[in-house]
């Protein structure tokens, strides 16, 4: 009988190793969505010039079990003529996929809970899957508000998927495997992908901000314009495993820019104790967590025309455009890597400088049509200017 | 050990398939329909899984299960619910849905039963390479004219929907 890891069978290891990995997993979503919670309080507040939570415990560290808490025991409220199953399911339906997603994260040097060697395919697939959640929550909820935020985020989430896969193809064309831990080893050094492939890094970082719904891009909660949108009519447990499910999401897609361009584990010290591959992982994981909270602090809410406007017809044909190129590449150069850089930096450039242009176009085309029918309609009513 | 599991999980799926499937065409609440034709969809990926196509299981779930149904929830979304529609609709029809189903019925059944060619899984690497070779060699003609036909579909869609004031 062949002998496994820790003596014990390789059949029964394989499933008590999946076992472990979904036991790791919850217990990360759960303490990863406290710490972040927590660490979002005090950077927003940091950033607002405010101190933040200080009552609860040392630094108000205790402020995020306290909510816990509080939401787990508040009463279970449905209103009446919601559809009852359906508005039941719907935060189920968006927090399994974002579970099972870490499944296949490598989280160090043979640290993952299962190699398939379709791990990025995997994940854009669960990714794709929270979209019914939401969208089934907005109708069950039978409120108006939240309808138009379940046709929002319908919208929005599969839009933005389209320059998500895009941004991840230029990668897999370049590394040649869809498994994530292929993909980690393809960049042991100090060349990490995000050098060689900035404008995909880019492309997937506007991508990923919206399919997490985070700010610039909640326009499905958008507090101020929907009440919080396909939300409304969630409390307690129900609405906290939303936002434990957009948490987990937002760990996830950091691990993906954090594997798939900044080298996942691999960092100094790593090939003497693997068990530091972890720790960077998760240091880098962390750094991208930051950054989303960076961008939800300083930026304001994109209006739902431009949001859609931008992604069709800027980071869709801008992608497509990287694509094409990036494959003539490889396919031409036996060392890609040049080219490759040299394309990417100047779509990147491209995109920073050309921006600005056109938004100022589109803001003189649009000042120059109010002021149009302003003065359309004070002729009608018979004032002058 | 776990010889058992296969035909479990076959056993399983297929009933879900078909069950799914017959609760789509039969009940009448269209959030209903529209999440079982996910699940049906969902099941249709576990079959490919356990044929060893990991790869168009994750594409089944990706455009069925994330993209089509949304579309169809999407479209839901923006028609008025209406009790009376289906039933005056589908009256007349049982005898010509009948016929229609004994004619596309008979020569699948036949062909299912004829089929003995053993399953092999497939080697170490997945299905990812070989159906990424027969897609751009062998069917890359069908690949085009899909992806032409999308096109078109996609440019019909902007067309209609364009405003005329712009």
């Amino acid at each position: 009988m062949p002998i496994g890891p820790f003596g014990i069978d390789p059949t029964i290891w394989a499933v008590l190793r999946l076992v472990i990995a979904v036991g790791l997993a919850v217990f990360l979503v759960l303490n990863g969505a406290l710490a972040q919670i927590f660490l979002e309080r005090k950077i927003q507040a940091v950033m607002q010039d405010r101190i933040g939570p200080y009552h609860t415990g040392p630094f108000g560290l205790l402020q995020t079990f306290a909510d816990a808490i509080k939401l787990l025991s508040k009463e279970d409220i449905r209103a009446k003529l919601t559809d009852a199953p359906f508005f039941l399911a719907a935060p189920a339906i968006v927090f399994s996929p974002m579970l099972a997603s870490f499944v296949v994260l490598p989280f160090g040097p043979d640290f993952v809970g299962a190699n398939l060697n379709v791990g990025l395919l995997y994940l854009t697939t669960l990714g794709s899957m929270t979209v019914l959640g939401v969208v089934i929550a907005g109708w069950a909820s039978n409120n108006k508000y939240s309808l138009m935020g379940g046709l929002r985020s319908a919208g929005q989430l599969i839009s933005y998927e389209v320059p998500q896969i895009l941004g991840l193809v230029t990668v897999v064309l370049y590394v040649g495997s869809l498994s994530m831990v292929d993909i980690t080893n393809s960049q042991p050094g100090l060349l990490v992908n995000v050098l060689i492939l900035p404008f995909a890094f880019v492309t997937y970082l506007i991508a990923a901000l919206a399919e997490t719904n985070r700010n610039p891009f909640d326009l499905p909660e958008a507090e101020s314009e929907l009440v919080a949108g396909f939300l409304t009519e969630y409390s307690g447990m129900r609405w906290a495993v939303f936002f434990l499910s957009e948490y987990g999401e937002v760990t996830v897609v950091s691990a993906i820019m954090a594997t798939l361009w900044f080298g996942g584990w691999h960092g100094p010290g790593v090939d003497a104790v693997p068990i530091l591959g972890v720790l960077w992982f998760t240091l880098k994981t962390y750094a991208f967590v930051l950054l989303f909270m960076w961008i939800r602090a300083t930026l304001p809410r994109l209006r739902i025309d431009q949001l859609m406007g931008f992604c069709w017809k800027v980071l869709i044909p801008l992608a497509l455009l990287n694509i094409l190129a990036s494959a003539v590449i490889i396919l031409v150069f036996a060392d890609p890597r040049l080219p490759l850089a040299v394309t990417n930096w100047l779509l990147v450039a491209g995109l920073i400088i050309g921006l600005p242009f056109t938004q100022r176009r589109r803001l003189l085309r649009f000042r120059s049509r109010t002021r149009d029918s302003v003065g359309l309609r004070d002729a009608r009513s018979g004032l002058s200017p | 050990m776990f010889d058992f599991l296969e035909p479990f999980f076959f056993g399983l799926f297929a009933l879900g398939i078909i069950g799914a499937g017959a609760a789509v065409v039969t009940l009448r609440r269209i959030t209903a329909q529209a999440l079982l034709m996910a699940l049906t969809f969902a099941c249709m990926a576990g079959m490919f899984l356990l044929l060893g196509a990991e790869t168009i299981a994750l594409f089944q779930v990706l455009i069925y299960v994330g993209a089509i149904t949304i579309l169809i929830l999407f479209g839901v979304m923006f028609t008025k619910v209406d009790d009376r529609g289906y039933g005056l609709f589908f009256q007349q029809q049982t005898p010509w849905a009948a016929a229609v189903v004994l004619v596309i019925a008979l020569p699948v059944a036949f062909l299912a039963l004829s089929f003995h060619d053993p399953i092999t899984p497939s080697a170490k690497g997945g299905d990812l390479i070989p159906l990424a070779a027969s897609l751009f060699t062998d069917y890359s003609f069908p690949f085009e004219v899909a992806s032409v036909l999308l096109l078109a579909a996609l440019v019909g869609a902007i067309v209609l929907v364009k405003r005329d004031d712009q």
